[in-house]
């Protein structure tokens, strides 16, 4: 199992847990304050969720998106429903550790999934509010920021992949030794992410 | 997958954690019993926010006098001068300079109308669609929810959640937000709401609309705008300058006009705001408007709650509180608390 009582398996659940935690101060003590213009900002939080769950898996990813979610749910200035971005974020886990496994491993197809698990993650989000009568999810206004709050999700997803694996590579290397599918992947988005912030 | 079976149990058992998470917060309202959680979140985060921010001001003051540029092309020359003079500014660490301006002018401001204020940096900012901000004051700086918030040029919004060292602001260009406004030189009012995630609904030049309740009163673009003041002034305080009517949308056939605001304050770059911890003893009506300094006398009231030691609020929010019909259970609640 992931989780097996392994020495470099509590290591790897640590290091997660402290990447989710500068993802989430990250975003909302600087992303957001960002004056980018349309008044969207790209949603680091989702991207750490997405990276962590196309290189760890579905189970991985599913646990790491709902804490990280609880948490963005939480965070002072969040005056949502509480449980949305839980929810959100948990789902989009699972389905990036699912994807994972089945994907291609050309140059530009992990690129296309992270565009893909920003996209369905904002607007999931937007659902949500939606279902719950949110007015802040009216249509005119997530019809603006879903496009855009893409955009910016793939502008910055080099950067939050290459962080994240930097983080968490030390984690993955005894992993390899023992399981050989889950390697595959991790490497190489490791060697594609060393060429994503040169581009 | 090895895990399918696995870990369809952790996910479905995930998903109805965060279902039933927001049924019981969806339900229970402003009283819900995971609000608790809230403020665990407040509690936990609430210091790295603070710490963080201090480590980050630098970089959000750079980035924001960069995307300044093309918005004024005219005057690109003398944007880049004064760029210049704004990196310069960073080199040598002189960067306090500019926010003692700030809290002067806005000083100044809280001066001309009586309001008792608490100065305060905003340290974050809220995620998705919600315009919020987290303020590096919280309950044990005697800030309570349903303050109004504003910054020197105007109406900021207002406190909906406070925690031992933060709290959380409601912007006015929330759509969940809606203040009650006065037009200046006129007894005219109306409701102004916001329209969402920084004037993100339509055009970022003016995230605010403004409807009169009187259908027929003259309302006309380049009239300013006041707050009105709520019932025992919360959360809003009276003559907290709004905004300028920016154009006025009349469909046809239909009997309400619609204003778009150009709101005075800047809401993608706050910085030293202001909670408003008493309210003035009589409406300032329309003195805060910018054009009207004939050099007052600020030192009264606002001069010493710029203080950080002190504590201004006690005496006069306590005589207000009396009259203004609030629960008795509110009332000891709060007292204690205001004294530690």
């Amino acid at each position: 199992m992931l989780n097996a009582p392994e020495p470099s398996a509590t290591g790897r659940n640590v290091m997660t847990v402290l990447v989710l935690v500068v993802a989430l101060i990250l975003q909302v003590s600087v992303a957001n304050r960002l004056p980018l213009p349309g008044g969207v900002t790209p949603d680091l939080v989702l991207l750490t969720v997405v990276a962590l769950a196309l290189v760890n898996g579905s189970l991985t990813g599913m646990v790491a998106g709902f804490c990280a979610g609880l948490a963005a749910d939480i965070i002072p200035p969040a005056d949502h429903t509480l449980g949305r971005y839980a929810l959100v974020y948990c789902l989009i886990g699972y389905v990036c550790g699912i994807a994972s496994t089945e994907m291609d491993r050309q140059s530009l197809v992990p690129f296309l999934a992270v565009a893909a698990g920003a996209l369905a993650g904002t607007v999931l989000y937007a659902v949500t509010g939606m279902m719950l009568g949110d007015p802040r999810a009216s249509w005119t206004i997530v019809s603006r920021m879903v496009p855009l709050q893409v955009l910016y999700d793939v502008i910055a997803s080099p950067f939050v992949v290459w962080a994240v694996l930097r983080a968490t590579r030390r984690y993955e290397r005894g992993e390899r030794t023992r399981k050989d599918r889950f390697s595959v992947p991790a490497a190489r988005y490791r060697a594609m992410s060393g060429r994503g912030p040169g581009l | 997958m090895k895990d399918t079976r696995r870990s369809r149990v952790v996910l479905g058992v995930l998903l109805a954690v965060a279902l039933i998470m927001i049924t019981i917060d969806y339900r229970g309202g402003a009283d819900s019993p995971l609000r608790g959680l809230r403020g665990v979140g407040e509690a936990v985060f609430g210091p790295v926010e603070r710490a963080s921010a201090a480590v980050v001001r630098p970089i959000g003051n750079t980035v924001d006098a960069i995307t300044d540029a093309p918005d004024q092309r005219r005057r690109a020359d003398r944007l880049e001068r004064a760029n210049q003079k704004l990196r310069e500014e960073l080199r040598s660490s002189r960067l306090d300079s500019g926010r003692a301006q700030q809290l002067e002018r806005l000083l100044g401001t809280a001066g001309i109308g009586g309001y008792k204020i608490r100065a305060a940096h905003v340290i974050s900012a809220g995620q998705g669609l919600e315009d919020t901000v987290t303020l590096d004051v919280g309950s044990r700086s005697g800030v309570r929810p349903d303050m109004t918030v504003m910054g020197a040029e105007g109406l900021v919004g207002r406190v909906v959640r406070v925690g031992p060292a933060t709290a959380t602001v409601l912007l006015a260009t929330d759509v969940t937000s809606s203040v009650g406004a006065r037009l200046e030189d006129s007894k005219e009012i109306g409701i102004v709401q916001g329209r969402g995630r920084r004037g993100l609904g339509d055009g970022g030049a003016t995230p605010l609309r403004f409807q009169l309740l009187d259908a027929n009163a003259p309302l006309r673009a380049g009239q300013r705008l006041v707050t009105l003041g709520s019932q025992g002034e919360r959360p809003y305080v009276p003559g907290v300058p709004i905004g300028v009517v920016e154009r006025i949308d009349r469909p046809a056939g239909g009997l309400t006009r619609t204003a778009y605001i150009r709101p005075f304050v800047r809401f993608t770059s706050l910085d030293v705001v202001a909670v408003v911890v008493a309210p003035p003893k009589t409406d300032p009506r329309d003195a805060v408007l910018p054009p009207a300094p004939p050099s007052p006398s600020p030192g009264l009231t606002a001069a010493p709650s710029g203080k950080p030691s002190e504590k201004p609020s006690e005496k006069p929010s306590g005589e207000k509180r009396d009259d203004a019909s609030g629960a008795p259970g509110d009332q000891s609640t709060r007292k204690p608390s205001s004294r530690d």
